[in-house]
């Protein structure tokens, strides 16, 4: 049993988790603070623009508005602790069940982003590192940039315009589960995660690039190729290999970024993601939805994280888990 | 070792796909267990094919007598029915109730309800449903309660009857419980058990099916309503928030219908055969209004100078394309209550000699107008630009409509901006918006005739007589500048030529029972 524990994975997964709740405790302090900061009251935007004075006082009881701050956050605390995210403000529906109805759309999202944005990044910003200075590196350089400086609101729809309303090959919205339909998923999915994909792969393409050109100047390419060693045994196996890492970091955080939420791009789309529902609490002042949102899309980021530690351990030994 | 990248790759995107899977994409809420997968909806149903409709927004919740938001009446107008409900001319005719009858004194209304009709889990509707209702939205202190202010009480002595008793007499009594679905019938085991928020039971043409979270909600057509089975098999409502997304996919023929169309692209859709444009005028308006708690705009005469500074015609070109009709009182003119009224015509001179006699210079203006409707703050560049025009300056604030809502309440303004909707009897037009106890009162207006006259005109039967009050009331509300009356928006819609006999309504309800949809 001792041995398990004192298992330098196991060690480092239970530190991560103590780690993680402790950042959880602090996002819900500053979310729970920053939400009754900002101006608005979601009992006045609920009840619209007319009503009576004994309707504000009864629905602000009704929601337990009318407690004392500390008092609500000691009962929103002990429901997180119990695995309830509250109540939303918005339409009565448990935190928690609108939350993971929303992230299956959300995940899938930024995995096919993630997916297009590696595929375009890895080739280009590796070819572009090992042509430094011809023209296949200043096209590529160039058409990163562009990609980096183009709107993604104007991007979605420039493909709606070309792939749904000219050529009309794909749908320019909607959301179909994977689990209800692969294949409807897969088509609804396509020009969206092109969207985030293209930003995403134009950004990743500049830093794999960096990446790469710094290992290329490594004392230990050099020997290598000066040892004689086969000129693509040299790039992947010293370049590349060692590459890697700044790559998962940038990958890392490109995913985090995207699962945070993509709002234009779900926006552009009518993709239900978690982007959309976190704009639309703020709005409404749905301090509920809000707290659980901002609480789970850090839980999202933590998880990413530690997948990127783990894997930086496979790929290069040196680095422990510590 | 290219391999090795994209097994790395492989990794993350996988444990990111398990991740999906564990949640099971079980956001639909499947309510009867009989509908099919939302992909298919866009197929042949029972008796016809399915409307797919494009609403700019989702809906808060589905309970009519709690929700403000106006995405939840687009859908739920298809799904409750009222006591009685406005026609195309926002004339009151039976629904739920077939007929009834006013007492002597005015003081006691007894409806009649038709015979059989059924809620969607196929129990009877009774008169008892139509009490159990309205006693709600008073107990509870819903948002509606205000529309029941003058009710005493509501019984249901027998299964088909209802009786509402008034304290004075109540000409648009009709159009409170009729004009709005906020006064929908509800049904109490399905409001107890809490299920009415997103699965809700009516009477109406269809009934709720299926509701996505953020992506759809699906009716199927109710085969039992009493107004006759619906010709389409049902109607799909999908939330798309981006107007030039909701058009393209009704040009790519992915949705039959939708409300939300880039105005600046209006006039360009005119002529395209693949769709067809429904341009209604509303019986919503937008006005300005001036703080009058605060110095110098207590002085009509600076409120008047403002009035004559306004550029209608350049509000309504920026805003709306054209589409909008000036207006210089609330009521539209397509509207029985139409008052004409034509005083402040753009006149820079007039508002200046006005300025001058009350003696003001150098005037700053805190203008508010708010980010959730931006032809608020277009219009408030508009304005801003003429109104420099006489040396004033002004900073214009577009805070959200939360904060807005907010600093509307506290005072915290010199000049507003913001639209009423859905309006029918002019009571709802003028009543809480100018009378000194109107709960809607925020610019701070005061004038004990006008106050006799909102008063007068609540209580007085004879519809002639009724509509001199209010037109004197609008006149004298315009006169004092309470509300400088900016337009009339057009309610905008657009649809595949294939949506037979569906009309755009001046009141916005969008109703689908009379449509069919060719193949």
């Amino acid at each position: 049993m001792s041995r398990i524990l004192g298992h330098p994975v196991v060690a480092f997964l239970a530190r991560r988790i103590v780690y993680s709740a402790i950042v959880l405790l602090g996002v819900m302090v500053v979310t729970f603070a920053l939400v009754q900061l900002v101006p608005g009251d979601p009992v006045r935007i609920a009840l619209g623009t007319r009503y009576t004075p004994e309707a504000y006082d009864a629905l602000r009881a009704a929601s337990g508005l009318d407690r004392p701050l500390p008092q609500q956050f000691l009962s929103y605390l002990g429901g997180v602790l119990t695995g309830d995210l509250g109540v939303s403000f918005r339409d009565g529906q448990a935190v928690a069940v609108t939350l993971m109805d929303r992230l299956p759309a959300t995940v899938s999202l930024a995995a096919v982003g993630l997916l297009i944005a590696m595929l375009i990044s890895v080739p280009l910003g590796i070819w572009a590192a090992l042509h430094e200075g011809r023209i296949s590196d200043a096209a590529i350089r160039i058409g990163s940039q562009f990609g980096v400086s183009i709107p993604d609101f104007w991007l979605g729809m420039l493909l709606i315009t070309l792939f749904s309303v000219t050529l009309g090959w794909f749908p320019s919205s909607g959301y179909i589960p994977i689990s209800q339909s692969v294949g409807g998923w897969a088509h609804q999915v396509a020009l969206p995660g092109l969207t985030v994909g293209l930003v995403a792969g134009a950004i990743m393409t500049r830093y794999i690039r960096a990446a790469v050109l710094e290992v290329v100047d490594m004392s230990y390419v050099r020997t290598a190729r000066s040892k004689g060693l086969p000129r693509h045994t040299v790039t992947f196996r010293h370049i590349v290999r060692n590459a890697l890492v700044p790559v998962l970091t940038i990958a890392g955080i490109q995913l985090a970024t995207i699962l945070g939420g993509v709002i234009v791009v779900e926006v552009v789309f009518a993709w239900p993601g978690l982007g959309r529902l976190v704009y639309d609490a703020v709005l409404m002042r749905d301090y509920s939805l809000i707290q659980g949102a901002v609480l789970l899309i850090a839980a999202l980021f933590l998880l990413v994280n530690l997948i990127v530690d783990v894997l930086y351990a496979i790929i290069d030994p040196r680095i422990r888990l510590s | 070792m290219r391999t090795h990248s994209a097994a790395l790759t492989g990794v993350a995107v996988a444990s990111i796909l398990a991740l999906t899977a564990c949640s099971g994409g079980g956001e639909s809420v499947d309510l009867d267990g009989t509908t099919d997968s939302s992909s298919e909806s866009s197929s042949e149903g029972a008796s016809g094919a399915t409307v797919i409709a494009a609403i700019a927004g989702e809906p808060d919740q589905l309970d009519p007598n709690n929700t403000s938001a106006y995405f939840s009446f687009q859908v739920l107008e298809n799904v409750f029915d009222n006591l009685v409900e406005p026609d195309e001319n926002l004339e009151m005719q039976p629904a739920l109730a077939e007929s009834w009858e006013l007492s002597d004194d005015q003081l006691t209304w007894t409806f009649h309800l038709r015979e059989g009709v059924t809620w969607h889990d196929g129990t009877d509707f009774t008169a008892g449903d139509v009490a159990y209702t309205y006693n709600r939205i008073m107990d509870e202190e819903l948002a509606n309660a205000w529309r029941f202010s003058a009710v005493e009480s509501v019984e249901a002595p027998d299964d088909s009857t209802v009786v509402i008793t008034v304290t004075q007499p109540s000409p648009n009594l009709l159009s409170s419980i009729g004009g709005f679905k906020g006064l929908g019938i509800v049904q109490e085991a399905n409001v107890t058990s809490g299920e009415i928020q997103t699965a809700p039971i009516g009477t109406g043409p269809f009934s709720v099916t299926e509701y996505v979270s953020g992506d759809h909600i699906s009716l199927a057509a109710n085969e039992d309503y009493w107004g006759g089975e619906p010709e389409v098999a049902g109607v799909e409502f999908r939330f798309i928030s981006e107007p030039s997304t909701a058009l393209a996919a009704l040009q790519n023929g992915e949705i039959d219908w939708t409300d939300n169309i880039p105005p600046q692209q209006v006039a360009d859709l005119e002529g395209d055969d693949a769709l067809v444009l429904g341009v209604e005028p509303s019986n919503d308006y937008w006005y300005f209004a001036l703080n009058q708690d605060v110095e110098p705009f207590d002085d009509v005469r600076v409120r008047q100078a403002i009035a004559y500074a306004v550029d209608r015609e350049a509000i309504v070109q920026a805003v709306s394309y054209g589409t909008a009709k000036e207006n210089q009182l609330a009521i539209p003119q397509t509207s029985a209550w139409y008052t004409a009224y034509d005083e402040y015509n753009y006149d820079l001179e007039r508002a200046q000699e006005l300025l001058d006699e009350a003696g003001v210079s150098d005037l700053e203006i805190d203008f508010m107008a708010t980010s959730d409707y931006p032809e608020s703050s277009t219009a408030a560049q508009v304005l801003a630009s003429s109104l420099e025009d006489l040396g004033i300056t002004v900073t214009i604030r577009t805070p959200d409509f939360a904060t807005w809502l907010d600093e509307q309440g506290s005072g915290n303004w010199d000049a507003l901006m913001l639209g009423w909707l859905g309006n029918i009897d002019p009571d709802d037009f003028y009543y809480a918006q100018h009378h000194s106890e109107g709960g809607s009162n925020f610019q701070g207006y005061s004038n004990p005739d006008v106050d006799a006259l909102l008063d007068s005109g609540r209580v007085e039967t004879d519809e002639a007589a009724r509509a001199e009050i209010y037109a004197e009331a609008a006149t004298m509300i315009a006169d004092d500048a309470s509300y400088i009356y900016l337009y009339n928006p057009a309610i905008i819609q657009a649809w595949s030529p294939d949506l037979e006999g569906y009309v755009a309504r001046s009141d916005a309800a969008i109703r689908f029972h009379d449509v069919s949809l060719a193949d």
